[in-house]
């Protein structure tokens, strides 16, 4: 069976969850565990350090941003390293959903009316 | 002369423009039945779901808690606020929205970007979570609510929102702030929910997701579901091997490893999981076993350590014991 390139990493990034947690459950096995991450190559190194970084960096900016310290670790970690990037690359500028005040309000009834009346046309491409 | 036309066209010009355009807009077709699924109710409106109110841009933390009540848990906006508000954006970012459901023991879905899915779902009776951008590409303002309802008549879409406890819009109201918000949506599921339009793909990266947080009990119904809905998905059955794997489970974890493997043999992944589960039920020899049939030398690095790892624990477990395996180990592989 040929599987897609989804499945293959999906598969293999389940196999490392299930080992990290398999090696936290065994006592043999956890020293196993802190043996390999020391002694993983460059590369490993690297995504380990990367996550790492990505980590301290969300951290800062959270904090940086009014979110209560105590808060802030418990947050980051709900979060995956896939999330964790995106926070890390964009935590800036991303959508914040919050509030619409009149003046929003206002432009998004000329939005519509445009949209109505076909001057402009969002759909289109959709 | 040319200056006169000039002038009586620049004096038609804006009547008739208005005159095609409002023509335009008469012809526009209506969005909700176009997007309901075959045999849909017509009008859904699902009454029960909670509302809180929003405080000053705290709609994210209203709107999650509204989703998450309505599918049984206790949250609540000042529960969340702590969780997914951030003071200095003044609202919540779509991926910490995501991970939040994970603490109250639910998986959050991201539906795909069209209006038949959040209508699908509102039909089976799950109030959809949607980002709405009520202002410009260049000045863009953003705006969580929550979809509990449509009308297919009236061609309007029913909302939590904000301070509003009902606020029903033109559904293409509702699609132009929907599609200038980047078409998020999201729902949350019980541990066992699949979503109508579920895509295996999408649905076990949620799940996986999921695992991270959850207990391995709830894990193990999130791959359950999917294993019964897509039965030939591998990373289904591993799923709720390693859910098994955590519960002690050993003999039900390389059974489930086992399926896996034996929908793709080529997953060094899975076999090794296989191996390691073998290991903890007491079978080395079948473990070692398995753990060989891997070609490492294709493998990345920490694949690769982990196997050999694996291989390591069961040469020494078959050194420790002269004992051949239990019947156990073959009767769990299944013959694999």
């Amino acid at each position: 069976m040929k599987l897609s390139f989804w499945r293959k990493s999906s598969i293999a990034i389940l196999s490392v969850a299930v080992l990290n947690l398999g090696m936290a459950s065994a006592a043999s096995a956890a020293i196993v565990a802190t043996d390999t991450l020391v002694t993983t190559d460059r590369e490993a190194d690297l995504s380990v350090v990367r996550s790492q970084i990505e980590r301290a960096d969300v951290r800062a900016q959270m904090e940086k941003m009014g979110v209560d310290a105590t808060a802030v670790d418990h947050r980051i970690a709900s979060l995956n390293d896939r999330e964790l990037h995106r926070l890390a690359v964009d935590m800036q500028n991303a959508p914040a959903g919050g509030d619409v005040i009149w003046l929003v309000g206002a432009v998004f009834v000329v939005l519509i009316i445009l949209e109505l009346t076909g001057v402009i046309d969002i759909f289109k491409k959709a | 002369m040319e200056k006169r036309a000039a002038v009586i066209a620049a004096r038609f010009a804006f009547p008739i423009a208005v005159a095609v355009l409002l023509s335009a807009c008469v012809t526009r077709a209506p969005f909700i039945p176009a997007n309901i699924v075959a045999g849909a109710r017509p009008h859904v409106e699902l009454d029960a779901t909670p509302f809180f109110a929003q405080s000053r841009y705290q709609c994210g933390p209203a709107a999650l808690a509204s989703v998450l009540a309505a599918s049984g848990t206790d949250a609540t906006p000042e529960a969340l606020v702590p969780v997914v508000y951030i003071p200095a954006r003044h609202g919540s970012l779509q991926v910490e929205m995501q991970a939040a459901p994970r603490r109250f023991g639910r998986l959050s879905y991201l539906l795909p970007r069209n209006l038949d899915s959040i209508l699908a779902e509102l039909n089976a009776g799950r109030p959809v979570l949607v980002l709405h951008n009520y202002g410009l590409p260049i000045w863009p303002r953003w705006h969580y609510a929550v979809a509990i309802g449509y009308d297919a008549a009236k061609d309007t879409i029913v909302m939590r929102s904000g301070q509003k406890k009902r606020r029903e819009w033109r559904a293409r109201t509702f699609m132009v702030a929907w599609h200038n918000g980047g078409r998020w949506a999201m729902v949350v599921l019980r541990p066992g929910e699949t979503p109508v339009s579920a895509d295996p793909k999408l649905y076990l990266h949620a799940a996986a997701d999921f695992e991270r947080a959850a207990r391995p009990e709830d894990s193990a119904q999130a791959f359950g579901a999917a294993i019964e809905r897509w039965p030939a998905e591998p990373v289904a059955w591993i799923g709720r091997g390693t859910a098994e794997y955590r519960l002690g489970n050993f003999a039900a974890a390389v059974r489930d490893y086992a399926t896996a493997v034996r929908i793709d043999g080529t997953q060094a992944g899975a076999r090794n999981n296989l191996a390691q589960a073998l290991l903890d039920l007491g079978c080395p020899r079948s473990a070692r076993e398995q753990a060989d049939r891997i070609d490492v030398g294709t493998l990345e690095t920490s694949l690769r350590d982990a196997v050999t790892d694996t291989r390591q624990h069961a040469q020494a477990a078959i050194t420790a014991s002269a004992a051949d395996d239990p019947v156990v180990c073959a009767s769990s592989l299944g013959g694999l």
